[in-house]
């Protein structure tokens, strides 16, 4: 039988367990390879010898405490993600405006909650988007609005929407319940990992108080107008999310500040219901407060479905619109030096395809989703 | 009879508890896990305990922008890391011999030792790092994964190759080391 390699052998120096029954058959009667395992020893003891270092014992959980404090400061140091940015423009800035449509687009399945204990037989759907249409808006509208109004008790059930990025697709569409679409071919320029990012599903009630906002209109030097009584004490219960975005182009890199060449998100529609006020008489009421420009305002007074329709803003001067439709469902189609994008709703889903693109690669990659 | 404990660590092992199936967090779990590997293999290359916890923290922080705690990968790519980023710091390194020599007179370390002895072989070390910077990264990352206490299969893993040729692939690298040590201490 052949000799035992001296790989072997200085395997079994380490791992004596290692050495199979075979191997261990010919050792116990090979006195060669006895004689070269014990050359092999020595220059492992040597070997030992030479890269030993004084003891000390490894403190793990100060280490710990010590890394999450960086990873902490390095995380508030790095610039936001676009997604963070898009987010953190969204809310507070639009608050003004999203208020009517959204007090409409404000807050998600307390519904569910409701429903649960009976009471939703006296809740009057308010907005339940079915169609799209573009507002625009300038960045200057927003410039004088920074008095950010409280007009009642905000809730969450169970707590307010968050965002988790994800890196797999399985994950992410498990997570929001959404599955994950990709397009027949990506164009040119778009490639890479594909980054996911799920918002979770979240109902939240407001309950219009006219005291409260009286009181911090008082506060922050702004006149408002009276709340109406049918207004006042009503409760909106906005459902909103899952959502599921996929976006192509980002790095594992934190640092830089990055704009993805490709983003597909899709939402479930969200819903604003109320205990009282009919949409009208929100709309009437919200439209007319201090901050919503009026040019704003007149364009969602001319919707003609508010309770059904999504205002879509879109920056003046910086993009146009056209309507499109996408397998057969109406969409908005946006244009802009940067890139296009595309929305649509279908099934109770709100779909948007966007990225730095051209019109018609952002149509090829929206009729192609499966 | 087999000779098993001279590869043994001296870095002592935090004991089995610190790693505790009920700490939440994924990444808290994998570093309670894992740290003690990873510093043991940054100090068994540098020789210098303050150094290896630096170079320790450095792997980790980068890992949590790379990869998730749940990977497969994670224990190989930690284990890679350190090893790699510790060689890295030996080969740009030139104050080391005198950390190293303070690090082997502070009496909270080895309080009952020979002090002329200590910096013998803290000299000797010294060497030894030198010699070793001469041996291509991928031969002086085997040898410090496996007298850092990494088993064969870890050791495999953590540089990408198969697990029967790591006997023979440390043989070798244990020649080239001491080839590289006497050329540079001719006697």
């Amino acid at each position: 039988m052949r000799h035992l390699s001296d790989g072997t052998l200085r395997r079994i120096y380490d791992e004596p367990l290692a050495l199979t029954s075979v191997d261990q058959a010919h050792y116990d009667s090979c006195a060669e390879c006895k004689a070269r395992f014990e050359s092999i020893g020595n220059t492992a003891r040597a070997t030992a010898g030479l890269l030993s270092v004084p003891g000390f014992t490894p403190e793990p959980a100060a280490a710990l405490r010590s890394v999450q404090v960086r990873i902490r400061r390095e995380e508030a140091a790095r610039p936001p993600r676009w997604y963070e940015r898009w987010l953190g423009r969204t809310s507070p800035r639009w608050r003004p405006i999203a208020t009517p449509a959204i007090a409409v687009l404000l807050a998600a399945a307390l519904l569910t909650g409701v429903t649960a204990t009976g009471a939703a037989q006296t809740l009057l759907r308010v907005f339940e988007p079915k169609t799209i249409t573009p507002v625009q808006v300038s960045s200057s509208d927003f410039a004088s609005t920074s008095a950010l109004l409280d007009y009642g008790e905000v809730k969450w059930l169970p707590d307010a929407p968050t965002l988790h990025q994800l890196s797999d697709a399985t994950a992410a569409a498990a997570e929001s319940g959404l599955p994950v679409l990709m397009p027949a071919s990506l164009p040119k320029g778009v490639s890479g990992p594909v980054s996911f990012g799920v918002v979770s599903h979240a109902t939240g009630s407001l309950t219009f108080d006219a005291e409260r906002l009286r009181a911090s209109a008082a506060q922050k030097g702004v006149h408002v107008n009276p709340m109406p009584a049918s207004i006042n004490g009503s409760k909106l219960i906005v459902n909103a999310g899952p959502a599921l975005v996929e976006a192509w182009g980002l790095s594992a890199s934190t640092s830089e500040t990055q704009m993805p060449t490709l983003v597909i998100g899709q939402t479930r529609v969200p819903t604003v219901d109320s205990t009282g006020a009919t949409a009208a008489e929100l709309e009437d009421y919200l439209l007319s407060q201090p901050g919503v420009p009026p040019d704003i305002a007149a364009q969602i007074k001319a919707i003609k479905d508010p309770s059904s329709t999504l205002p879509i803003p879109i920056p003046k001067g910086l993009a146009t619109t056209e309507p499109v439709q996408v397998n057969g469902v109406p969409g908005l189609l946006i244009k802009s030096v940067l890139g296009a994008g595309v929305v649509w709703q279908s099934n109770g889903v709100i779909y948007a395809v966007g990225g730095q693109l051209t019109p018609d690669q952002v149509l090829a990659i929206a009729t192609s989703l499966h | 009879m087999l000779q098993i404990e001279a590869w043994r660590p001296t870095v002592t092992r935090t004991p089995a508890r610190a790693v505790n199936p009920l700490v939440p967090d994924p990444f808290e779990r994998l570093f309670l896990e894992e740290y003690p590997k990873v510093v043991a293999i940054a100090y068994r290359v540098l020789g210098d305990r303050s150094a290896a916890e630096d170079v320790a923290q450095e792997v980790f922080i980068k890992f949590h922008r790379s990869l998730s705690p749940d990977s497969e990968r994670a224990a190989g790519w930690l284990h890679s890391a350190a090893v790699h980023s510790a060689l890295n710091v030996i080969r740009g390194e030139r104050r080391r011999a005198q950390r190293e020599i303070a690090h082997a007179l502070d009496p909270a370390q080895t309080p009952a030792a020979n002090p002329e002895r200590l910096v013998e072989e803290a000299a000797v070390r010294q060497e030894v790092r030198q010699a070793l910077r001469k041996l291509p990264q991928r031969t002086a990352a085997l040898l410090m994964l496996r007298y850092s206490g990494l088993s064969y299969a870890e050791v495999a893993t953590a540089l990408g190759m198969k697990v029967g040729n790591v006997g023979t692939l440390l043989r070798r690298a244990e020649e080239a080391l001491r080839k590289e040590v006497n050329r540079a201490t001719p006697e």
